[in-house]
């Protein structure tokens, strides 16, 4: 691989851009994402957001940010973000802004708007080849506004609106889209996939990403205390466990071609992963939902029996 | 018609200790009504809900801006400029407070009766969570001298078991709720009816303003939300042993809400005005250098 400048934990760069007080939920996972993509890009950048729960970082009159932020309707974050790219172009043009201070543009939405109700909207910026990045902190279900079901909920999840029932005793009948997949179809010159866990893995990542011009996209794995029903001390420890388990697998596509950057040596059971969170208490209580937990892991293990195969990698893997 | 409100802050139970006191009053034959309300915020922020008790049925709706009890669930509260837990009680009503040790009534609030219990404390040594909703609706119902012991216990049953949690868990939260009634004395209310809000609608004094003026009141004051100080969120403290402390980073990069710095020694250093808490930097640290404390302050 190319040269990187972090290595290990000590490359992190120690000026912060976020400031603290925001009033996000203790233990929250999406903010430490937000805080290296801040030490990566040194600042300097434009915030656009859609309407999530990062919609509270900026609760007027205080702000923890050093640096502008616009926030849009939900659908709309490329859009506003496509808008102010142009502007700054056009400034830049005119010799109002010096070029060298290379502003860039960063959308952060949640799930909700990156899966679901902003889809089309993040489609067509990438098909323009809007040059901006994309934050998607993936909590999997609409969490700001009481944890209702989204289109990145997992199989089994129990949410607002996919309680376990006598019926449907599994919770979430349906399955997480593959906005990865989605995202990589369109060929844009970056996509990867984050953890809060793995912060040098992270800022490698926002670090290769920066060298292209056009869509720099990123999907973070975002433990969320509140909706998961987790002590917020264990944020960090779900993210390792959902790597480790293979659940949530960390890998990069450059111009559609995909890479594993991490690959665990032998896979963990997912049961262990599951066993950490309230909103999969019901396939361990009352009673043991054995189907339940086997089909989890044969996706996880089908996945990487793929993976391990394509990539020629020595993985160990579970089978159910 | 009796007035309550809770003050407390999200996680902690509020809403659901108005529904408890709610049910209760009406188990007892009396009408209620319990509605929360909670901003955009998150666990931690402040929270408040309300319950009216009455005889006969309550016309009144939307926020108590006149109660006769109030229950602040956080001390801490007391300072909040936003929260304002005892603004509007009326003169003679009863404030409980949960705090570790009783404390003088704040300036200009000689005329209310002021209770403390440490609930959290309880809490955490019956339930092991930091959840007060069934104690501090039981201390509500035993300060309203209306609601009587069965009532708030069977109240607090149906209204957990709504909530799916274990029977476990049901059985403490009744025995936590039972000792807190116990504990708590009802006190003398003489509030004065004050029947309905008559203060009249007055309008401020400005000068006009022009456009120019408006479009202008822009935050310039960049990365200010460190004055919101959400170091009162917390309920356990983290604090870095120096000793054990090599200055390795990791909590200072999982750190939520950048609260940890090194200092020049190389040491890790918490910013206590701000920490809400949440103990990722003592689940992390692979030295255990870091380690936890009740969180212990009184208003003063």
């Amino acid at each position: 691989m190319s040269e990187t400048r972090f290595k290990t934990l000590r490359d992190v760069p120690l000026q912060e851009y976020l400031a603290p007080g925001n009033p996000l939920c203790a233990g929250c996972g999406a903010t430490p994402v937000l805080r290296m993509f801040l030490k990566a890009l040194e600042g300097r950048a434009v915030f656009v957001n859609a309407a999530g729960c990062f919609t509270l970082l900026h609760v007027y009159p205080y702000t923890p940010f050093k640096s502008s932020w616009m926030y849009t309707a939900f659908a709309s974050a490329p859009a506003g973000a496509q808008g102010i790219r142009d502007a700054l172009d056009i400034l830049i043009e005119k010799g109002k802004i010096p070029p060298e201070e290379d502003i860039k543009v960063v959308c952060f939405t949640g799930d909700g708007a990156a899966y679901d109700i902003g889809l089309q909207s993040s489609s067509g910026a990438i098909e323009r080849g809007l040059d901006f990045y994309y934050l998607v902190y993936d909590n999997e279900a609409y969490s700001n506004t009481g944890f209702q079901k989204s289109g990145a909920t997992p199989y089994a999840a129990s949410t607002a609106t996919t309680m376990p029932t006598k019926l449907q005793k599994e919770g979430h009948a349906g399955s997480k889209k593959d906005l990865f997949e989605i995202w990589r179809s369109h060929k844009p010159p970056y996509v990867a996939t984050i953890a809060p866990s793995h912060i040098v893995d992270m800022l490698r990542k926002i670090e290769r990403a920066s060298r292209y011009r056009g869509p720099k996209l990123f999907i973070s794995f975002t433990p969320c205390p509140t909706g998961w029903y987790h002590d917020t001390s264990e944020s960090i420890r779900i993210s390792k466990l959902a790597v480790e388990c293979g659940v949530w697998p960390l890998k990069e596509a450059i111009y559609g071609e995909v890479r594993h950057t991490y690959a665990p040596r032998a896979l963990k059971p997912v049961e262990e992963y599951l066993k950490t969170q309230g909103r999969y208490k019901h396939l361990f209580h009352p009673e043991r939902q054995e189907h339940v937990i086997k089909a989890i892991q044969e996706n996880v293990s089908q996945y990487w029996r793929r993976v391990a195969k394509t990539e020629k990698l020595d993985i160990t893997i579970p089978s159910p | 018609m009796l007035k309550i409100r809770f003050h407390g802050r999200g996680g902690q139970g509020v809403k659901t200790s108005s529904r408890i006191l709610g049910r209760a009053a009406f188990l007892d034959g009396f009408i209620a009504q319990d509605s929360p309300i909670y901003g955009a915020e998150r666990r931690g922020a402040p929270v408040v809900s309300f319950t009216r008790i009455s005889s006969t049925p309550i016309t009144e709706r939307g926020f108590i801006f006149d109660p006769d009890i109030v229950i602040v669930m956080d001390e801490t509260l007391l300072n909040d400029w936003l929260a304002r837990p005892l603004e509007g009680i009326k003169k003679g009503g009863a404030v409980f407070v949960n705090a570790l040790s009783e404390f003088p009534p704040p300036e200009g609030h000689d005329d209310k009766l002021f209770i403390t219990y440490d609930l959290t404390g309880r809490a955490l040594e019956i339930l092991g969570k930091p959840i007060i909703s069934s104690p501090a609706a039981a201390a509500a119902a035993k300060i309203t001298g209306l609601i009587t012991k069965s009532s708030i216990l069977e109240a607090t049953a149906e209204e957990l078991a709504e909530l799916d949690l274990k029977d476990e868990l049901v059985e403490k939260n009744i025995q936590l709720a039972a000792e807190v009634y116990d504990a708590i004395s009802t006190p003398v209310i003489n509030t004065q009816e004050s029947g309905s809000i008559t203060s009249e609608v007055s309008p401020l004094d400005y000068e006009p303003v022009s456009y120019e003026e408006v479009i202008h009141l822009d935050i310039v004051n960049l990365g200010n939300s460190a004055l919101r100080r959400t170091g009162n969120w917390r309920i356990f403290k983290p604090i870095v042993d120096p000793q054990k402390c090599t200055g390795c980073l990791v909590c200072v990069v999982y750190c939520p809400d950048s609260c940890i710095t090194l200092d020049e020694n190389n040491k890790a250093v918490i910013d206590y005005d701000n920490c809400k808490g949440c103990m990722i930097c003592l689940r992390e640290c692979p030295l255990r250098a870091i380690y936890s404390v009740r969180e212990v302050r009184v208003y003063a």
